[in-house]
């Protein structure tokens, strides 16, 4: 049991990581909106985790490394869709203004019913969900796609659980107005 | 803060993150307010159609072999991968039960414990990431067993079986649920084993592998026994067989 070598940070590597693959791209996909750069940015986040490897505190490795891929694939967007980072900043400064001013919270014009919400499909889905901006989408991704708890979501987004709670909250309620009034009848 | 707006608590309601008085408490308004159960319907539709609908996928096949040659490991025994993609969420999960401190949500309850099987692993990979995977390190079961005196209720059952090629490495205390229990390690070549004793548990679901690792677990007088490695199944077992048929000398 000595120092630690690269032997050490590789078996690390292969017990902390590797066994997280499929949720760090699933992260970068959703993140992304691309399977070729959700491979890009997994890979260049799991170069940092392994050169960071030794200041991993031994603890949830899932949220450690998400915290990783979520950091290289926001490096990513603003290298390659600034645009959508532009969101980010605006939504923060919308959400404190929404919970300094007793949380408000938005009543779409039209609330749909479970039913018509329980059929939507895949692909309307995945649209739905391309739409939200990052912050949302992130947060909605880690709770309903991957099964995150708010803890480990709040962990990863850097944000306090409130913030996860009513982003998610926010999220959700866009997706159900989005499916509900986006009548799939005609839609291509 | 505690949010108070009950059309945000009823996402906190459904996702199983409320502490049992602020459920209690949406329950009893859910069931006075239609508009806040038709806003937990279309909630639940949405998660259940997302679930449905957006299954998981796996990671391509070919990037965990880009990743592991970019990291040097390509070639080399990656003890907890290979064919498990399906029980990484478990072995995720028991890691994250003991994550989470202090976050000041007094609004939110704990997750529930996991199962034991899941503890196990934890703890296995818990001393793989230590600076040692033993508190008490020696080959001479003389040793490592009376170093549990004092420590833990019960002296574990420790047996010398280099002669079966299974060397002891030492022992160390685990915690499974909230009791501390013995581990011992034993070495097959370089990897380690993780066999801990519990008494008075009965073991609920047998597991066979989680996140990688192979398990074998057994009870002997009302000792559950969990055995953790990342050798070989069989290798395993026959570690099992060893253990078991080695003559007691409590």
């Amino acid at each position: 049991m000595g120092s630690l070598n690269s032997e050490d940070d590789q078996a690390r590597f292969a017990s902390v990581v590797l066994p997280h693959l499929a949720d760090a791209y699933a992260l970068a996909r959703w993140l992304t909106g691309d399977r070729a750069d959700a491979e890009d940015v997994v890979q260049e986040a799991c170069l940092r985790a392994f050169r960071g490897i030794g200041g991993f505190a031994g603890v949830n490795a899932r949220a450690w490394l998400l915290t990783i891929v979520r950091h290289a694939a926001y490096t990513w967007l603003g290298k390659n869709r600034s645009a959508s980072l532009v969101m980010v900043d605006d939504l923060e400064a919308v959400e404190q203004q929404q919970a300094s001013g007793g949380g408000a919270f938005e009543q779409g014009p039209q609330t749909p019913e479970a039913a018509l919400i329980a059929k939507a499909d895949a692909r309307r889905l995945e649209a739905a969900i391309a739409e939200l901006p990052v912050p949302f989408r992130e947060t909605l991704v880690l709770r309903d796609v991957q099964g995150l708890d708010y803890r480990e979501i709040a962990e990863v987004t850097k944000v306090p659980i409130g913030t996860v709670m009513s982003r998610l909250a926010r999220a959700r309620r866009r997706l159900i107005e989005r499916i509900g009034t986006d009548e799939p009848r005609g839609a291509a | 803060m505690t949010p108070t707006d009950p059309r945000l608590l009823v996402h906190a309601y459904l996702d199983g993150e409320l502490d049992p008085a602020h459920a209690l408490e949406i329950e009893r308004q859910l069931a006075d307010d239609p508009a806040l159960a038709a806003e937990r319907e279309r909630v639940e539709a949405l998660r259940r159609a997302i679930a449905e609908q957006l299954p998981r996928e796996g990671a391509p096949p070919g990037l965990a072999r880009r990743i592991e040659a970019a990291v040097g490991l390509q070639g080399a025994p990656a003890p907890a991968r290979s064919s498990s993609r399906p029980s990484w969420r478990a072995l995720a999960a028991s890691v994250a039960v003991a994550a989470f401190l202090g976050s000041g949500a007094t609004w939110l309850t704990l997750s529930p414990a996991p199962p034991d099987a899941d503890m196990i692993v934890a703890n296995h990979v818990r001393a793989l990431m230590a600076t040692q995977p033993v508190d008490v390190g020696s080959s001479d079961r003389h040793t490592v067993k009376p170093w549990f005196n004092g420590r833990i209720p019960e002296a574990p059952r420790v047996v010398d079986l280099a002669g079966a090629g299974f060397p002891l490495v030492g022992g160390r205390i685990d915690v499974v649920g909230r009791t501390p229990v013995a581990t011992l390690v034993y070495r097959l070549r370089q990897h380690l084993i993780s066999l801990s004793e519990v008494p008075g548990r009965t073991i609920a679901t047998p597991e066979r592998q989680i996140a990688g690792y192979n398990i074998v677990s057994w009870t002997d007088d009302g000792v559950a026994y969990w055995a953790v490695s990342d050798v070989a199944a069989a290798d395993l077992d026959a570690f099992a067989k060893a253990f078991r048929a080695a003559e007691p000398e409590r």
